[in-house]
C-alpha cells in the first residue's frame, strides 16, 4: 500500500503550496508516473478520496499523464513502445533489447486551484 | 481560479531523509545495505550467513523491518550483534523516516556495515530510499523466473541480485538463463549471485563483492 505515502505527500506539498499562492481549493491536479512504477491509479484515487477529505483538496479531480513502457531494441536500432512488458522486440523478435522508459518517478506536476 | 505548475517528485520529502540519514552514515564511515525480496525468499538466511562471514572483519548492526512481530530480530540478535526492530505496522516498505527513528537504537560509532532487512514485497521497497549505499534484491528460485518481467521496478533499482535456494533447482520450474536476462534487459549493469544458504554455494563470491565494496567506501 505505497499508494497512502504517495497521497500524504501530495497532501504535504498542496499545504506548502497552499501557504504559499493563497488558495482555498484544489480542483484537480495532474500527476505522472512511469507505467512501470508498480502504482495503480485506482488505488491512487480510492486512497486520494479517504485521506483528503477535510483537506483543500477534498472532491479534487486526478487527471493521470502515464508514461509508456519503451524498449530500446539494438537490431532494429531503436526504440519501440510496448503494451505490455517483455525482454523482447516486438518488430524483430530479437532479444537484445534494453528497458529505456516506463519506470518515471511519480510527480506532480500541475495543480488547478481556486 | 488559476493552474499552477509544480513539477515535484512527490517522494522528494523521503529523499530528503534518505539524504540527512545518508550524512549521518557518512559522518560515521558507515556502509549501508537496503536488503530487498519479496517474504520467503531468504533474506534472514542472508542477512545470518553474511554476519557470520564478515562479523570478524567489520562490526555489523542490523534493523529488521517487518509488518510486525520480532522473529526476524531474535534469529539476528543470536549472532551477537546489535539489532532494532522496526514494526512497520502495516506499511509494506520501510522509508528514510523510519530508518531515522530506529538510529538511537545503535551505537553508530560502533558500526561499520549496517544492514537493513527491508519489509518482504516486490513492489514498494524499490521506490523508497533509507540513505542507503547500494540496493539488493534476493530472488529464490520456487519463485520463478517470471519475476524480472512482473515487477521490473525492483530489479531497475537494484546494484545487485542474490538468487538464493539454487540447490532447490531440480525441484522447482526455475529457468536461470531467462530470469538472469530479463533481469539484465532492465538494468544491464546488475550484478548477479547464484546462491544457496542451504548448502553455501555461491555464498563466497556475494561475501567477496560487498567486502570490496565496504572497502572502497571506507578508503574514500
Amino acid at each position: 500500500m505505497h499508494e497512502l505515502s504517495i497521497i500524504r505527500s501530495i497532501l504535504d506539498i498542496i499545504e506548502e503550496y497552499a501557504e504559499e499562492y493563497r488558495f482555498s481549493k484544489v480542483k484537480s491536479m495532474k500527476i505522472s508516473f512511469g507505467r512501470l512504477s508498480c502504482i495503480d491509479p485506482q488505488v491512487l484515487e480510492f486512497t486520494f478520496d479517504i485521506q483528503s477529505t477535510g483537506t483543500k483538496a477534498e472532491g479534487a479531480a486526478l487527471e493521470f499523464d502515464i508514461k509508456p513502457i519503451i524498449i530500446h531494441c539494438f537490431s532494429c536500432e531503436k526504440d519501440v513502445e510496448l503494451e505490455q512488458y517483455a525482454a523482447e522486440c516486438p518488430q524483430c523478435k530479437g532479444s537484445e533489447v534494453l528497458l529505456a522508459g516506463g519506470t518515471e518517478e511519480i510527480q506532480l506536476l500541475e495543480i488547478d486551484v481556486d | 481560479m488559476s493552474k499552477i505548475t509544480v513539477v515535484k517528485n512527490i517522494l522528494d520529502a523521503n529523499d530528503r531523509i534518505a539524504e540527512e540519514n545518508r550524512k549521518i552514515f557518512d559522518k560515521e564511515k558507515i556502509y549501508v545495505l537496503n536488503l530487498m525480496s519479496s517474504p520467503g525468499a531468504g533474506k534472514t538466511s542472508i542477512v545470518e550467513r553474511t554476519i557470520t562471514a564478515l562479523q570478524g572483519k567489520y562490526k555489523i548492526g542490523v534493523i529488521e523491518g517487518d509488518i510486525q512481530g520480532s522473529a526476524d530480530a531474535e534469529r539476528i540478535a543470536k549472532l551477537g550483534v546489535p539489532v532494532v526492530q522496526i514494526n512497520t505496522g502495516g506499511a509494506c516498505h520501510i522509508d528514510g523516516n523510519m530508518i531515522r527513528e530506529a538510529l538511537p537504537g545503535l551505537d553508530l560509532t560502533q558500526t561499520d556495515l549496517l544492514i537493513a532487512e527491508n519489509v518482504g514485497n516486490l513492489v514498494c521497497p524499490a521506490e523508497f530510499k533509507i540513505g542507503e549505499n547500494v540496493k539488493v534484491m534476493v530472488l529464490s528460485t520456487p519463485e520463478g523466473s517470471d519475476k524480472p518481467a512482473k515487477y521490473p521496478l525492483m530489479f531497475q533499482q537494484s546494484e545487485a541480485m542474490i538468487i538464493n535456494k539454487i540447490d532447490l533447482l531440480p525441484y522447482v520450474d526455475f529457468d536461470m538463463a531467462k530470469a538472469k536476462k530479463d533481469a539484465l534487459t532492465l538494468n544491464r549493469n546488475l550484478k548477479i549471485f547464484e546462491v544457496s544458504c542451504k548448502t553455501s554455494a555461491g555464498l563466497k563470491d556475494w561475501f567477496d563483492w560487498l567486502s570490496g565494496r565496504i572497502e572502497s567506501f571506507r578508503s574514500k
